[in-house]
This record gives structure tokens, C-alpha cells and sequence, in this order.
């Protein structure tokens, strides 16, 4: 089924990254960063100054201890940064080698949450880690790519077929339910067969993500709950059922207004030292996600797979654009209902009345607009374009965990 | 497809296509009427600015040009024979209770100018407006073809309004003058008035019932009142439809509500 659609932001960013050279820049300072994992309580088994192993357990979710959080390199605990509610905000590891745990095949949900696999899944509705004895309606392989400048999946996965092939069998065997793998039109990833099922998607960002493919395949609710996972992290998957270790690394797009580049780095990386050995790029001014809706942040973020320089935008060249880009800003205020919030937003959902709903923290209308089949990053287009400055996806986190305090029936 | 970066819109810089869109019927209308006009629009422009600066010091924030904008369509619409003591009078009502009493621009849902046409109308019924030159009607025409190049002004109230006139068109009776339905009033009034987004709907249901309910009001009001295309049924139904904007806007919620519960049901 190919489903196609023109709402989003469609922003000439810059050149898009080719599938080579690649690059492997030397990264010796990594990231486990708390804000990846919202509302996770983090139970530390390290302290600082302990020598970790690649795959080691650094942390636990401390409301379900099987999920563990895996170290991404070997070497030494450095810093643990502690912040509001002495929650968990950064655990960094510096070093080298390749010291690896082993882990015994048994089990595969056991396996899986042992080897810190398990939080790539996540959960739609909330946007949070599964349960571990969970069963989804569905599980979502994201293979799509999301933004201008991001790498083209089809490309990454050209040699590493075999891992993803071994992660989707996984998926199958992992649940009973279906598995859809979202791609663009082409030859399907992984053969078709009777769980596995393939949906091609085309469109401007963020068509690409992971929200708007389950809106279209199945809209979730209070009673069904799918799961979405990155494509490289079922290549990783698979790659751990085959040599019994973590695949601690990501290949990831560095690009800016001038240049891109294909870089593998380690997950968690530190953004200043994948640029290090680059030209064009300022290792003070990197995002960690695109230009359009990148976090301003030191490391790469658990899901991100774009790092971009930080510049200030003269995307639009016309007249018109640099003329008003000239005004000074106006201050914070409300909304000004135009038709871009529709034309960036591909979802059956309003955005005015939600944007008006998260706003006021009105958490029943909010809910009634469908506001359960959102997570942060499906709302990233709207806080740019909103001239409020309201984050609402901040302000949909604090009225998803209104709903889930409320207890989910 | 938008071909490059869509822009960020924040006041200033809607504030700021508004102001261009409205330059040229401004000055057309200044050079057709002439010198008369010169009073009226230094009038209006300091106590635009005088209003955005006394909420600027009463609120303590950063002044809000938009009462500029306000006061130039208030002047350009406000009929030539108004005395200044009525000038003055209905165009602070309106800046004060139609905009900047709510706030930052964007938390009221009213128009500005709208608010003071029509507190002038109704306060003063025995002024006559004119309908207006057809070379200011021209100019407008093109700054609503800029607001709509911009998406400021949205498309679907103009298609829906134009639609629901030409539907009404062949119900009205034949001494009526469908000339008037053309003129500078109702065109000022379609772009800077109704199409105003502060004041309008804020679903794309709701733009659709929301343009279609202005065009059935200026029909309903001119045919009833003064004449089609007359400044009261232009500014009544504006003010009218603003009013029901928020009703329109449920209606869209309760049919993508209804639509969305369907789709859970659904199963690939």
C-alpha cells in the first residue's frame, strides 16, 4: 500500500549526504542522556570512576528493573550528572577499546532487555519505554527517512541487509501481532510474508517519522497500543542475535547549509569530537537532530540520526523573506491561526484547537482531539512555526502524564 | 508545495504584509478623495499609536503596531462627511475594546477596525457612506492577492465567500444593483476585515463555513438594510461571523471527532 501525502515542511536545507565516504571520526567521550527516556527513574549500577564493558549495565528503570540501559563503548564512568530530583540527567563514559560483553543466547525478550535493546522500542500511545511482558498490536519499523538531510535508509541498509533481515525475524518472533515495515517506494526491504507487511510512504518531513505512518495504519488509542522502532536499531538487534554483542554504533548524517557528510560514530556520541576531524563545521554551534528541529545539546540523542551545524538560516532568499527577516522578532504572545499549522501537520488532527487545548492544559479536550496519537517530535513542526513560543511538546508530555496519572483504562 | 522555507510568522511580520497589502488602496484612496483624506489618516495614525502606547506603559510591554494597521482601514472604509469628535470616538472604542484590550494580538476575536465601523454605524446612523472607487476596489483585489500568496489571508474563506454570493446571486430580485457586490467596501471588507485571521475561524471546516456565512450575511444585510454592498452589511456581517467563528470551529471539532472514531475501528 503506498500512501503519499503533501502536508509538511518542505525547506531546502542544503546538499543531502551521499552514501559516500564515510567517515569514522574518533569519538572517545560518550553519552547516556536522561531526556532520551521520559519518565524513566534511573536506578545507577555504576559509580563514577568504574570500568565499563560495551553492553555493561550502567542503569535500570527503578518501577521495572528488567530494562536495563547499556553502556555504548568501554572504558571508564567519567561524569554522572545528576538534576532536578536527583533524576538522572547524564551518565558520560570516557575511553577506548573494545571490551564487550557477551551475552548468553536464551531467551529473547530476556536477551533483549539484559543487552539495553529494549528501550529502542517505544510506545505509541505516551512515547515511552514498553513493558517488558507487554504485547503490542503492532510493531512499526521506521525505515523511512525523516528529514532533508538525513541519510536514505535504503542505502544504509544495503550492507547491512542480512542484520536487518535477522532483527525483523526477531520482531516476528518477539509478538504474535503484525509487523509493518514503513518504507519509500522501491523494492521492500524484507520479503513480505504472513506477519510481515510492507507500507510505502512518501512526502515532505515530517511524513517521515514514525506518528504520522501509525496514523495513517493504525490510529492508536486508550485500548490499542503499537510500538515503533528506528531501522538501525533492528539492524542492531540483529547483529546482537548474531555475535551475542551490543552493535554499539549508528551512521548518522553531519551536515550543514554547505556541506553533508556520512559519519559512523558510537550511540550517545559527543557532537564537538565527530566534528573534530571535519572542515565547515563549528563544534560549538551543533544540534543533535535537523537544522528544522534539532536540540540545541552535547551528545547524540538516543533516536537522532542527524547532527547538523547550527546556522542562521537564510533558506529563504527571496525579497520578501529577507525584508520581514529584517523586523525586529515580536514579543511571545498568542497564536495567529494561519492555514501553515494545516500545511505542515500531516495528521487527520486540528491543530489550532489541540495547540489551543495543550496550551490551557485543558487535558479532556486535548484527548478528545486526539492528542494520545502524538508524541513530542510529532508536534516539533508546530512549535516552529507557532509564533507563541510555546514548546508544545513539552506542554503534550505534561498532558500525557496528566492522562497516564489518571490511570489508562 | 511551498518551494522554500516557509516563513515564521509572528506579529511584526504579519503585521508587516498587512501593511504593504494595504498601502496601495491607502494612497489610492488619498489621491481620489484628496486633501480631505489627509486629516482623516493623521488622525487615525496617532491615536493608533497613542492607544499602543498607553497599553505598552499600562502593561508594561513592547508596543503592538498592529493599531496602526487597524486605524488605516478604519480611515480608508470610514465615510468621507464623518466629523473628527466621531472619528475619534469610534476608532479608540474599537483599538481599545476590539484588540488591545485582550492583550497581545492573536488572544481577542475581533477585529479592531470592525469593532469601530461598527460602533460608528450604529452610534451615528445618519451618516451616508459611499461604496467606494473601482480603482480602490482594483488595488485591494491585489493586496489580497499578496495576503493570499503569503497564506496570511486564507484561500477558503475567499472561495467560500465568493461561492455562497454567486449561489445567493440568483435568488435576489432584479431591481437589485449586483454592481455593488464588486465594490472597493466589499473587497476592503472581504480582505482586511472578514479574512482577518485573529477574527476567523481556525480549522479548514470552519474557514469554509465561516466565508460562506460572511457572504450570506453581506447578502441578507444589504438586501435588508441599506443596499447591497453597503458599508453596514459589510461591517455587520463581519462582526456577526466573528462572533460565530468559535461555533464553527466546534462544528469541525465534533466532525473530526466523529471521523477519527471511525478510523480507530479501522484495521489494515
Amino acid at each position: 500500500m503506498h500512501y503519499d501525502t503533501r502536508r509538511g515542511i518542505e525547506a531546502p536545507l542544503g546538499p543531502t549526504p551521499q552514501g559516500a565516504p564515510l567517515k569514522t571520526p574518533a569519538v572517545k567521550t560518550v553519552a547516556l542522556l536522561g531526556d532520551d527516556y521520559p519518565n524513566v527513574v534511573f536506578d545507577l549500577r555504576v559509580k563514577e570512576g568504574d570500568a565499563v564493558r560495551a553492553g555493561q549495565t550502567l542503569c535500570v528503570d527503578r518501577r521495572r528493573p528488567e530494562i536495563c540501559f547499556a553502556a555504548a563503548a568501554s572504558g571508564h564512568v567519567s561524569q554522572i550528572k545528576l538534576g532536578p530530583r536527583r533524576r538522572l540527567e547524564m551518565l558520560e563514559i570516557t575511553g577506548a577499546g573494545d571490551d564487550a560483553v557477551n551475552f548468553a543466547k536464551g531467551d529473547l525478550r530476556k536477551l533483549l532487555l539484559k543487552a539495553g535493546a529494549w528501550p529502542s522500542f517505544r510506545t505509541r500511545p505516551f512515547g515511552l519505554i514498553p513493558d517488558p511482558t507487554a504485547t503490542p498490536a503492532a510493531i512499526f519499523v521506521t525505515t523511512t527517512k525523516s528529514t532533508p538531510q538525513a541519510l536514505d535508509p535504503h542505502v544504509v541498509l544495503t550492507t547491512e541487509t542480512v542484520d536487518f533481515e535477522r532483527g525483523v525475524a526477531a520482531l516476528l518472533q518477539l509478538t504474535t501481532c503484525p509487523v509493518f515495515v514503513c518504507q519509500r517506494k522501491g523494492a521492500p526491504l524484507s520479503p513480505p510474508r504472513d506477519r510481515l507487511k510492507i507500507a510505502t510512504f512518501s512526502g515532505p518531513y515530517p511524513s517521515g517519522n514514525a506518528g504520522p505512518q501509525i496514523h495513517r495504519l493504525m490510529p492508536v488509542s486508550r485500548q490499542r497500543m503499537v510500538w515503533d522502532i528506528g531501522y538501525q536499531d533492528v539492524v542492531a538487534i540483529g547483529h546482537l542475535l548474531a555475535t551475542a554483542q551490543i552493535k554499539t554504533t549508528r551512521s548518522v548524517s553531519v551536515s550543514g547549509a554547505k556541506m553533508a557528510e556520512v559519519a559512523i560514530v558510537p550511540l550517545g556520541a559527543k557532537l564537538s569530537e565527530v566534528v573534530g576531524g571535519m572542515d565547515h563545521f563549528d563544534p560549538d554551534n551543533l544540534l543533535s537532530g535537523s537544522r528544522l528541529t534539532g536540540q540545541k545539546c552535547d551528545y547524540l540523542a538516543r533516536r537522532d540520526l542527524q547532527i547538523s551545524a547550527l546556522e542562521t538560516d537564510s533558506a529563504g532568499g527571496s525579497f520578501w523573506h529577507r525584508i520581514l527577516d529584517a523586523l525586529p522578532a515580536a514579543p511571545t504572545g498568542a497564536t495567529l491561526p494561519t492555514e501553515a499549522f494545516e500545511r505542515a501537520f500531516p495528521f487527520a488532527i486540528l491543530p489550532v484547537p489541540l495547540m489551543r487545548a495543550l496550551a490551557v492544559g485543558d487535558v479532556e479536550t486535548a484527548e478528545r482531539l486526539g492528542c494520545l496519537e502524538l508524541i513530542e517530535e510529532d508536534m516539533a513542526p508546530l512549535t516552529r512555526l507557532c509564533p507563541s513560543g510555546c514548546d508544545y511538546g513539552q506542554l503534550l508530555r505534561h498532558t500525557l502524564n496528566l492522562i497516564l496519572s489518571e490511570g489508562v483504562a | 508545495m511551498m518551494k522554500s522555507a516557509p516563513l515564521h510568522w509572528d506579529a511584526h511580520r504579519m503585521s508587516a504584509a498587512t501593511f504593504v497589502a494595504l498601502l496601495l488602496p491607502v494612497i489610492a484612496t488619498v489621491i481620489l478623495r484628496g486633501p480631505e483624506m489627509f486629516a482623516p489618516v493623521a488622525i487615525g495614525l496617532s491615536l493608533g499609536l497613542l492607544w499602543s502606547f498607553v497599553f505598552s506603559v499600562l502593561r508594561k510591554s513592547t508596543v503592538q503596531w498592529h493599531s496602526l494597521i487597524s486605524a488605516l482601514i478604519f480611515v480608508v472604509l470610514l465615510p468621507v462627511a464623518t466629523p473628527v469628535w466621531q472619528l475619534v470616538i469610534s476608532l479608540s472604542f474599537g483599538l481599545v475594546f476590539g484588540d488591545l484590550i485582550f492583550g497581545v494580538r492573536g488572544r481577542g476575536f475581533l477585529n479592531a477596525a470592525v469593532v469601530g465601523l461598527a460602533f460608528l454605524l450604529f452610534s451615528f446612523p445618519a451618516i451616508e457612506p459611499d461604496s467606494g472607487a473601482p480603482q480602490v476596489a482594483i488595488v485591494a483585489g491585489l493586496g489580497g492577492a499578496l495576503l493570499l500568496a503569503y497564506g496570511v489571508l486564507s484561500w477558503r474563506i475567499v472561495a467560500a465567500f465568493g461561492l455562497c454570493i454567486a449561489v445567493l446571486v440568483p435568488f435576489l430580485p432584479a431591481s437589485a444593483d449586483l454592481q455593488n457586490l464588486q465594490s472597493a467596501t466589499v473587497i476592503l471588507g472581504l480582505v482586511f476585515l472578514i479574512g482577518d485571521p485573529v477574527a476567523g475561524a481556525s480549522t479548514h471546516l470552519g474557514r469554509w463555513l465561516y466565508g460562506a456565512l460572511a457572504g450570506a450575511l453581506v447578502i441578507l444585510l444589504g438586501q435588508a438594510g441599506v443596499g447591497l454592498g453597503s458599508l453596514s452589511s459589510v461591517v455587520f456581517a463581519a462582526l456577526l461571523v466573528s462572533i460565530f467563528a468559535p461555533l464553527l470551529d466546534q462544528i469541525a471539532v465534533y466532525a473530526n471527532v466523529r471521523r477519527r472514531a471511525k478510523r480507530q475501528r479501522y484495521e489494515p
